[in-house]
């Protein structure tokens, strides 16, 4: 019995190390298919699944090689159910990376109890938890979504420059949302900005009114809303509109996308925010592609998970095989100045240029620039609603 | 079949569905589920003391798993100093205007005759003793909360080895149970399922929105473990030589550098193993050691008054039982092993996410274990938290298996084919409640149904 | 004399409105699982995953006649597609207790294998209705969508709040007024009701004097399929159609129809409202409202909120423990089986 336990042990790390052999990278993509988010998960998974596709196709990929994505169900709350799942990428499938996992619960669970001890990297799109700053990671997790400390910041300048003193704050009951509440909270009352009302909402529930009510007995004109645009939040500027209650929003990144328009109407008129990213060419070029791919393209976290994935790519590129700690190496690299910049739709060009021995910046669809924890640095794009869409007004 | 002998071949199948996924996906992977399995069984094994034991339907189980996580927190963090001097004081004021509160209405309980008057009293007390104690508590959650909210944020804990947090999840839940028994065990059957489902989803309301004590939505990572980090085996020079002696036989006759690079993957690997044998080492000692107790108190009299106040609660206490007392008793210890089991769920993950619990992963699943392996039998729910958490964790790759399977012969890019292998991840569910059903209707008593000396293997068949 | 009205409108518009039109889509379920409860004595936890099942088939008709060009002037096309919903709904639950509820009733299993029998249930639809629409939020509501919109009525009154009320409200609160007096009508009047009050009643001495059970079992699923599809297809032209939301809707569904008397149906209707107005009213802040009631020097400094809405769920279930505790038949008297 030992004796078969340890061959096929050995016969498991010996594919660890070597799973490039074969003409197929397998990608494990983690994230919630199952569980609240489960609306959100599968563009986001198109989304990566397209950068790998445009990696494939070019035929540069490690001199041909194609990436197979597996995926792989975070259930989003469940952490046992997420670090089985990661393990069973890892070490039954013989995934080179992950692109995942999505909320900062499970994505912590994963990196500490999975990913970093396998030497596996992380990239996940979506897990904004301040928290997870501090993890100990060895350089094996990074985030292509900035954290939410920052964004507070950004988004209470905003509304200082714009003279709004005073807001009623809601936002969806979880990390994210709680986050960025707290760093709003505590950067605008530094300026003197006031907060009437500070409540929770949960997504999935079944009613609103509550909320609404109590939002706006606190007598402020402005509501800021952090939640998710197809989920609670959605609801709940529904819910306002409908009473009358507000007609004047402030929206967080995870609001912000046509598809919030397309259901509210032209109501929404005048809301401003702000959403990660510059207002590069790379953003409304991946917008066409994931349009024509089907995705919905402004879903929360696409575009990052789009960036996610071509950094996978790249970096494999890089690092010249897929070996997993190869790649580790490599994607500060190709994500980061110097080099020359590659856009979305440019993967292949980027394949191109570090099979050369050259450099790239990889920028993608959202601005993607890492610090040395391996988080974006978040550049973020203040946006107003004018003419039935999101427009840019400045970036900070 | 005697009752052993089926015992012993529902295991070897257990045992023998672990190795399939040994060999066919990865020993890692069978570990991480092995893990999960014997803190699932713990968790089952307590819903069955209620259950099988006394007939309690409890579906609170999330609110006792998630009271045993919380322990874990409070007892292996490490204090947050600058909280305490923020809020401690006021804190302190809280807290002890809360036991005044108590106190006065316990005082003003027995002297004052049954009527309006005692129900105004008390609520009097009560009311007022709230305003004082929210006039404290108020501004101190609001300081403790203010204190580096991203990092810290709350009191933190004692800073006490995890492995105590284990005795304290049990503590925590049987506290709690305590509480809760004393006013809901008066119900009905279904009428204790509903209020206890209510009840945990209160404890989860207050878990996710008193940051102060939990951190909320915020979650605490980054617990500490009783067993080695992974990462700091991989650079232990004992654990690399380890490594090289084990696989000695292999490594011959390699280069250096196919040496080099096999002999690192492979202390990848080991190390992994060798964590999560740890934990599985724990975890086996826990699980033993409640399911002897419980083998011994069923076969003890104490069990088989329970199970007579089970099957004739008139009769048993015609015959002067205190079933009240007894059934309390008996949902304090389920309840108990339920937060061990949690405390245990929140070590593995080394985090506490309070907005991670939800009725149907950490009371319905559980639900499942108990029925399908076999209420009233400790080694049925035993493998029923093995069965069911291997197959909850299985659907997903064998669902999306099947599917593939199912559609082959459809083109690549069908959309009756692409829209099935999307949802694929929905097949666990599905499975789960199938095999719940089929369980219930061809083998009522579960897998390992319960057999007494009264009741004889035709009874069973006949339930 | 203006502002006691601006007031009444203000709690009209963020109190009063929302809690009926909450409470009626609680009551329409929670009539549904009293109903199975009171006649099949059991707690029937797939009654929400059966809500959406029932809904799913729904959008997906209103779909189809939507690509078709039917509509129903201001009305919403899904209540064309109603019946048909209904009916599918019905065959379904139909379907399922032939399959699995009837097996327990014939060997007369306990009321908690019932329930752990419908947990299973719950996950078997819970599968299917994921398979079939997928997770995703549906939008399938068309139509007019104001009966009156707040800024309308600011101008019409001249006063300073506005009063909003919705198609889907109104429809939604018409509906379940229709509908709480058919259950209670067909259960005293109807010769298949008062069978099934006896059934309900006395198992034993109903078969004795001649009622078929099968016959009554499956009026109850009829009805119970029929309230459930309602519920859910007007809940979701309400808000929106999200499989995920109808599961999370089962636990304030119970606490309206234990806190109203479990197996009373008006307890049900009662227990709806009482919860709704509940979650509304005890979380509302109510500052504002007695700004315009009181003199200006007398104005609180705090919002005036009961409890935050953080514990706004919580709130249905402090209700309904407390209830169970003072009162366990609920409060009306709900049938003790």
């Amino acid at each position: 019995m030992k004796k078969l336990l340890l061959a096929s042990t050995l016969l498991a790390a010996m594919t660890g190390s070597a799973m490039a052999a074969g003409d197929e990278v397998k990608i494990g993509v983690l994230l919630g298919y199952t569980g609240p988010i489960e609306s959100l998960t599968p563009d986001m998974a198109a989304s990566a699944e397209l950068a790998f596709k445009e990696a494939s196709d070019s035929g540069l990929l490690l001199g041909g090689k194609r990436i197979v994505p597996v995926r792989a169900d975070s259930t989003c709350v469940d952490s046992a159910a997420a670090t089985a799942a990661a393990e069973r990428l890892i070490s039954s499938e013989g995934i080179a990376a992950i692109m995942g996992a999505d909320c900062s619960g499970v994505t912590g669970a994963v990196a500490n109890n999975v990913a970093v001890p396998n030497g596996v990297i992380m990239i996940s799109p979506s897990a904004t938890s301040p928290g997870l700053s501090s993890i100990k990671d060895n350089g094996f997790f990074f985030r292509t979504s900035p954290s939410d400390a920052r964004q507070g910041q950004v988004l209470a300048d905003v509304l200082k420059s714009r003279g709004i003193r005073e807001v009623a704050v809601t936002y969806t009951n979880n990390d994210y949302g709680k986050g960025l509440a707290d760093s709003f909270g505590s950067a605008f009352k530094v300026g003197g900005g006031k907060i009437s009302i500070t409540a929770a909402h949960e997504d999935g529930k079944a009613d609103y009114s509550a909320e609404v009510g109590a939002l706006s007995a606190a007598g402020s004109k402005y509501l800021a809303v952090f939640g998710y645009l197809d989920q609670g939040g959605k609801g709940i500027i529904q819910a306002s509109l409908d009473s009358g209650a507000f007609e004047n929003f402030v929206l967080a990144d995870g609001m912000i996308g046509d598809s919030l328009i397309q259901a509210i109407g032209k109501d929404l008129t005048g809301a401003v925010g702000t959403i990660a990213g510059a207002r590069s060419k790379g953003a409304s070029t991946y917008e066409a592609m994931a349009a024509k791919a089907g995705i919905k393209k402004d879903g929360p976290y696409v575009g990052e998970s789009y960036d996610a994935g071509a950094l996978i790519a790249l970096a494999m590129q890089a690092a010249g095989s897929a070996n997993r700690a190869a790649i580790q190496s490599k994607i500060m690299m190709v994500a980061n100045a110097p080099g020359e910049k590659i856009m979305p739709g440019e993967i292949a060009k980027g394949l191109k240029i570090l099979s050369s021995g050259g450099d790239i910046d990889y920028v993608g669809a959202t601005n993607v620039e890492f610090n040395e924890i391996g988080e974006v640095l978040g550049t973020f794009k203040e946006v107003e609603v004018k003419g039935g869409k999101f427009e840019t007004i400045k970036i900070h | 079949m005697s009752n052993a002998q089926r015992s012993a071949l529902a295991f070897a199948i257990m045992a023998g569905l672990l190795m399939v996924v040994g060999f066919s996906q990865s020993w890692p992977l069978m570990l991480t589920i092995l893990n999960l399995c014997l803190i699932s069984s713990l968790m089952a094994l307590g819903v069955n003391i209620q259950w099988g034991y006394a007939g309690l339907f409890n579906v609170g189980t999330m609110g006792f798993a998630a009271l045993g996580g919380v322990a874990a927190v409070l007892v292996s963090k490490g204090p947050v100093p600058e909280a305490w001097a923020a809020g401690g004081w006021n804190l302190f004021m809280a807290a002890l205007l809360f036991v005044l509160t108590g106190a006065a209405a316990i005082v003003a309980y027995r002297p004052i005759p049954k009527g309006p008057l005692r129900v105004l009293a008390l609520s009097g007390i009560i009311i007022i003793g709230i305003f004082a104690i929210r006039y404290f508590s108020d501004p101190a959650i609001a300081d403790i909360e203010a204190v580096n909210p991203t990092v810290t944020g709350y009191l933190g804990g004692l800073g006490l080895p995890i492995l105590f947090s284990w005795a304290a999840g049990g503590l925590f839940a049987a506290g709690a149970a305590w509480i809760i028994g004393k006013i809901t065990l008066g119900l009905r059957s279904d009428y204790l399922a509903i209020a206890t489902l209510g009840i945990s989803e209160i404890i989860i309301a207050l878990l996710k929105n008193e940051d102060w004590l939990t951190r909320g939505v915020k979650n605490v990572a980054g617990l500490p473990r009783p067993v080695p980090f992974e990462v700091d085996l991989q650079k232990s020079e004992k654990f690399i030589g380890w490594t090289e002696w084990l696989n000695s036989n292999a490594l011959e006759g390699l280069t250096a550098s196919e040496r080099g690079d096999l002999l690192s993957a492979l202390v990848i690997q080991h190390s992994g193993i060798f964590v999560k044998l740890g934990y599985a080492g724990l975890f086996t000692v826990v699980l033993v050691a409640v399911l002897s107790l419980s083998v011994m108190a069923l076969n003890s009299p104490w069990g088989r008054m329970m199970r007579a106040i089970r099957d004739n609660e008139v009769s048993a206490a015609a015959m002067g039982k205190d079933v009240t007392g007894r059934r309390l008793q008996v949902f304090i210890i389920g309840s108990a092993v339920v937060g061990i089991a949690g405390a245990m769920l929140t070590t593995l993950d080394g985090q506490l996410t309070p907005g991670s619990y939800n009725p149907l992963r950490f009371t319905f699943l559980i639900w499942v274990m108990v029925i399908v392996g076999g209420s009233g039998n400790n080694l049925g729910s035993v493998l029923g938290g093995f069965l069911i958490w291997f197959i909850w964790i299985e659907a997903e790759p064998v669902g999306v298996w099947l599917i593939d399977f199912a559609t082959g012969w459809m083109d690549e890019t069908s959309p009756i084919r692409i829209h099935l292998m999307g949802s694929a991840q929905h097949m666990r569910l599905f499975m789960m409640g199938l095999v719940l059903l089929l369980v219930m209707r061809f083998n009522p008593g579960g897998i390992l149904p319960e057999v007494t000396k009264a009741r004889t293997q035709k009874e069973i068949d006949r339930d | 004399m203006t502002d006691v009205f601006n007031a009444i409108i203000l709690l009209s518009n963020f109190v009063i409105v929302p809690g009926l039109t909450y409470g009626s889509q609680l009551a329409l379920g929670a009539l549904g699982i009293t109903l199975v409860y009171g006649i099949l004595r059991f707690a029937n936890f797939a009654h929400g995953d059966l809500m959406a099942f029932g809904t799913m088939v729904a959008v997906l008709i209103t779909w189809w006649l939507q690509s078709m060009g039917v509509s129903f002037g201001p009305l919403p096309t899904a209540l064309l597609a109603l019946p048909v919903a209904i009916a599918v709904t019905i065959a379904m639950a139909l379907f399922t207790d032939k399959a699995v509820y009837k097996f327990y009733r014939k060997k007369r299993s306990a009321p908690a294998v019932f329930v752990i029998a419908s947990i299973g249930v719950m996950f078997v639809l819970n599968g299917i209705v994921r398979f079939i629409i997928g997770p995703n939020d549906q939008r399938f509501s068309d139509g007019e969508r104001f009966i009156i919109k707040a800024r309308a009525f600011k101008q019409i009154t001249g006063l300073n709040e506005g009063l909003a009320i919705k198609v889907s409200q109104g429809l939604t609160i018409g509906i379940t007024f229709l509908l709480v007096g058919a259950p209670f009508w067909f259960l005293q009047r109807t010769r298949t009701g008062k069978a099934m009050r006896a059934y309900s009643d006395n198992e034993d001495l109903a078969l004795l004097s001649g009622i078929d059970p099968e016959r009554v079992v499956m009026v109850t699923w009829i009805i119970a399929a029929a309230l459930a599809t309602i519920a859910g297809t007007l809940y979701g032209l309400d808000k929106s159609f999200k499989p995920f939301t109808y599961f999370q809707l089962l636990l304030p569904l119970f606490a309206a129809a234990i806190v109203g008397g479990i197996g009373n149906p008006l307890g049900a209707i009662l227990g709806g409202f009482v919860v709704a107005f509940s979650e509304v009213g005890i979380t509302y802040a109510y500052k504002k409202f007695l700004g315009y009631l009181v003199p200006e020097s007398w104005e609180p400094d705090g919002l005036l909120q009961f409890l935050s809405t953080d514990y706004k769920f919580a709130v249905s279930f402090i209700i309904l423990v407390l209830v169970l505790l003072i009162r366990p038949t609920g409060i009306l008297k709900g049938r003790v089986i």
